[in-house]
């Protein structure tokens, strides 16, 4: 094991017992991973995918059917939650509402058996830290979304945990206010260097805190990497269309040459760069292309596609267009266009050859 | 296979905590000696030997046929009554825009803290053959009819309007919190497609009671069949299982045959406890969201207001005088006959048997209530958020102490801890003999008989703390337990830190309402006082059945008082700061 390791799951599974009949459900299905020291791992995927479930065997408010799950280089798979040292950051905050935001904060240190001078400091430099000394007196129903959100933060960072876990923590703040406190969070890790796995199924939060995201589908783990990769790379077409906005269309290999495979798209040749994912000559393939890597113009000699729907939407024009009889999505994020083709009309559609990528063909 | 082994890793793992494995022993000990171990034995006395002789005259003998058909009649007729008046006055309360909403909201609640025969006392006074309102207003011994078609007021309509009247608080508070938790928004989306009220009430209202007011139906059914005070005051001819259990076993001192005729009684109440517990539960469909997104409409036509209101006013009058009667009743000398101011009864309760039995009846209550509330809450605790198997039967089990009828209860004490319980183990020539529980009921029982009372009370008090607990439990996001268990609190920690006190001040409330079931109940105890134990309830019951109705008025008065102080008292302890109002949904 890797020194710089320090969290470690190892082919972790979770069974449930199905609530009508007698069955099980996967809900994590061997899942394996190492998280290094002061990563910031996001688990992402749609609901029911098993990240909660995931970060829940981490944080130990569940046990692993099978596999195992390791803390600095200790196996804490049969440890109780409450002397794991992690702290958890919920969904729906989770603070004491009989308690002020100081009582809040301290009670953890309360548990450690913190002399009350030690629990003073702590809880006051991590109160300011997080902007909320003025309100260390407040009960939490006399704050506002966004405090409750510090609050909760500031009481999992007091106890300075090995690893800090968060379960969808923006989920109720309103879309301003999530990219604030995305922003902070961000600060905060990067400052503190702590360990942190994160749950969400919102993209921009995870591709915007991320060291490197974790796609889960169905229990299992799609694919792992840095945010760049996941988006530019996806391994599969779940991902691809997960993270993002993508258009795919059927293609076989006609050669592979210097890494790169040959295909064919509405007439024209393209050389994509492969990636990881093997590929032979004539295989059927499916090339995929974001919104942003398409060009409309008014241009005859180019793919001629008629516009369904253009929205307006400040930073780009999204735009639906059939192409043959699929409905492609193609953002125009070219400020100086405005709203160039009308719903109806008729375009001409260009590729970006850089953009292209490759994945294994649907069946 | 692999799966038994998994839960048995999960049940070790949920109670590795010793605190908590040691609580889970001592509430399944505790249900297994007190409520299982008793109604077994009261069946198997009832099914076997003389009992089961008894039991094949029963179902055979018309008598005993007839006295079946009166209860499941009466039950039905009071069911009917008391969910028709509890809604009514729900509907009333909610829905309708009249005044004096406090005033009824008071009366309807009335009944809980009123002892068994006080209501059926003051009917007679009133409404009896030479009752003040009978005889003294109408000059009839008949609430209708004349000469050989009078029908007084003993009998099955008696028992009915009393029982409706003594009952219906269960009913009304049951459909009063379903209709507030009904989403004003229903209506309004109703409305706003074109719905009339009528329309609404018939189409929205209604339906989305069915489960609540079902639910109440048989719960009052239950309570009616197992009522004992009201049949021995009221029935008359009329009798029923509970009067003829009573009868064997006072009487007759026939515990077989009591056994054999709770049997009957008993599949009766718990088939509709299976129901209500299997089905009702079930089909709820009011959700309870807790965020009322608006303010409920309210009936504003000036006809059905007005009728309602008046109908439910007519029945506040009613409650009143009632009570009235025995408020008087206690300060006169014999109501309606002399109508002289006396303390007498008074004089009588506190100087003679009454003063051990008011502090013997508080003493027992006061220590029941506590463990009662701390062993319901500790249970909903465990069945609510620990996962372990046999959480279903735990919850049953415990319901079982008030879905039963007392007399039952009673009975089962009666026949098991009569006999001290030993473990004999035979070696040598004197065989090893262990107590486990001494005898606890009839002469020379521990304490005069008084832990049996103290267990009864508790056991009838514990599925109220249980359903409070669950439901209050169930309102607490499971979260804010988790974040206390995340930062490094044990079970007992969290428990005491943060559990408790979010839910102290409804779990004090239930409290009282434990305490006052405990002060005013009769079938579960009355087999089991003894000379050294005295209980208000029964020497209640032993003045009406001699007739000296104002003695029992003076008991019920004094016993109204204790429990309003206790009430007081509870209510000053917890003070005006609630968490509850705080919000349980971790600050949000």
């Amino acid at each position: 094991m890797n020194d710089m390791t320090s969290l470690r799951l190892e082919s972790v599974v979770k069974k449930f017992p199905q609530r009508e009949g007698s069955g099980e459900f996967t809900a994590v299905d061997n899942v394996s991973l190492d998280i290094r020291k002061g990563e910031f791992i996001t688990l992402l995927g749609p609901s029911g995918c098993g990240k909660t479930t995931t970060l829940r065997l981490i944080a130990g408010f569940e046990s692993p059917t099978s596999g195992r799950i390791n803390l600095g280089g200790r196996d804490i798979t049969m440890q109780p939650p409450n002397k794991r040292d992690m702290t958890m950051v919920f969904q729906s905050y989770a603070l004491f509402p009989h308690m002020s935001v100081f009582d809040n904060v301290a009670y953890g240190l309360h548990l450690k058996r913190l002399s009350r001078s030690d629990i003073d400091k702590k809880v006051r430099a991590t109160l300011d830290l997080m902007g909320l000394g003025a309100l260390a007196t407040r009960r939490p129903n006399q704050l506002s979304g966004g405090q409750q959100q510090r609050v909760a933060l500031a009481r999992a960072l007091v106890m300075e945990p090995q690893v800090l876990l968060f379960d969808e923590p923006l989920s109720n703040l309103d879309a301003k206010l999530r990219v604030q406190m995305r922003g902070e969070i961000h600060r905060l890790q990067r400052r503190l260097n702590i360990t942190s796995v994160y749950v969400t199924h919102d993209q921009d939060e995870a591709m915007a805190l991320s060291d490197r995201i974790v796609v889960m589908n169905a229990g299992k783990i799609e694919q792992m990497g840095k945010p760049e990769d996941i988006y530019r790379y996806p391994a599969t077409r779940f991902v691809a269309d997960f993270i993002g906005r993508a258009n795919f269309l059927d293609t076989k290999i006609q050669a592979i040459d210097d890494n790169c495979a040959v295909v064919s798209a509405f007439g024209q040749t393209f050389r994509v760069p492969l990636q990881q994912t093997p590929f032979s000559v004539g295989e059927h393939a499916t090339l995929m292309m974001r919104p942003e890597a398409i060009r409309l113009a008014h241009d005859p000699s180019a793919k001629q596609v008629r516009i369904e729907s253009a929205m307006y939407l400040g930073t780009e024009v999204e735009y639906m267009v059939m192409v043959d009889d699929q409905l492609w999505s193609v953002a125009d994020t070219d400020p100086r266009t405005g709203r160039a083709f009308d719903e109806g009309a008729t375009a001409g559609m260009t590729i970006l050859e850089s953009s292209l990528h490759l994945l294994k063909a649907s069946h | 296979m692999f799966t038994l082994q998994r839960t048995l890793k999960d049940f070790r793992r949920t109670f590795g905590d010793p605190v908590l494995a040691l609580g889970l022993l001592v509430a399944v000990l505790f249900v297994f000696f007190t409520i299982l171990l008793p109604i077994f034995s009261m069946i198997s006395a009832g099914v076997s030997g003389d009992g089961l002789t008894s039991l094949q005259r029963f179902i055979t003998d018309p008598v005993y046929l007839n006295i079946i058909r009166n209860t499941i009649v009466m039950g039905l007729t009071v069911a009917l009554g008391g969910t028709l008046l509890g809604f009514l006055f729900a509907y009333v309360q909610v829905k309708v825009k009249a005044p004096f909403k406090r005033f009824i909201h008071i009366v309807a609640l009335i009944p809980i803290i009123s002892p068994p025969f006080a209501l059926a006392s003051a009917i007679i006074i009133l409404f009896g053959r030479s009752g003040l309102i009978t005889k003294g207003i109408f000059d009839t011994r008949c609430l209708w009819g004349e000469g050989r078609g009078c029908n007084d007021i003993y009998g099955l309509d008696g028992l009915t309007l009393v029982l409706s009247l003594s009952l219906f608080t269960v009913a009304y508070m049951n459909l009063k919190g379903m209709l507030e938790a009904l989403d004003p928004a229903l209506d309004e989306a109703a409305t706003n497609l074109g719905g009339s009220k009528w329309h609404i009430f018939r189409t929205v209202t209604v339906p989305m009671l069915v489960p609540g007011l079902a639910g109440s139906f048989l719960l009052l059914f239950v309570e009616a069949i197992a009522d004992l005070g009201n049949p021995l005051v009221l029935g008359g001819n009329y009798e029923v299982l509970a009067t003829r259990i009573y009868i064997s076993i006072v009487g007759l001192f026939d515990t077989n045959a009591a056994a054999a005729l709770s049997v009957v009684l008993l599949v009766p109440s718990l088939t509709v406890f299976m129901v209500q517990r299997y089905w009702i539960n079930r089909a709820s469909v009011v959700s309870v969201t807790g965020k009322p997104t608006g303010k409920p409409q309210q009936i504003e036509h000036p006809v059905v207001r007005w009728v309602l209101w008046g109908i439910v006013m007519a029945f506040c009058l009613l409650i009143v005088t009632i009570y009235g009667t025995i408020f008087v009743g206690a300060f006169t000398e014999v109501l309606g006959v002399n109508n002289a101011f006396t303390l007498s009864h008074f004089d009588f309760v506190i100087n003679g048997y009454g003063a051990e039995a008011m502090t013997d009846t508080t003493l027992l209550s006061a220590i029941a209530t506590p463990i009662a509330g701390l062993m319901g809450i500790f249970i909903a605790f465990l069945v609510v958020r620990k996962p372990f198997p046999g959480r279903g039967a735990l919850d049953f089990a415990t319901m079982l102490g008030i879905a039963l009828p007392g007399t039952i209860l009673g009975i089962g004490y009666l026949i098991v801890f009569n006999n001290p319980i030993e473990l004999t183990i035979p070696i040598g020539e004197t065989p090893l003999v262990i107590p486990i529980i001494p005898k606890l009921t009839g002469g020379r029982a521990l304490l005069g008989g008084a832990l049996a009372i103290i267990l009864v009370y508790i056991v009838r008090s514990v599925p109220a703390a249980l359903r409070s607990g669950v439901s209050l439990l169930s309102q607490i996001d499971p979260a804010i337990e988790e974040a206390s268990t995340s930062l490094g609190a044990n079970n007992a920690q969290t428990f005491r830190r943060i559990t408790l006190p979010l839910i102290r001040p409804a779990f004090l409330s239930g409290l009282m309402y434990a305490f006052a079931r405990s002060m005013t109940t009769i079938s579960a105890i009355v087999f089991l006082t003894t000379p050294q134990t005295r209980i208000m309830t029964a020497q209640i019951l032993n003045e009406v059945e001699n007739g000296r109705f104002g003695n029992a008025f003076a008991y019920c008065v004094i016993l109204i008082i204790i429990v309003l102080i206790s009430i007081a008292i509870l209510t000053f302890l917890v003070g005006g700061s609630s968490a509850a109002t705080r919000g349980l949904q971790g600050g949000r």
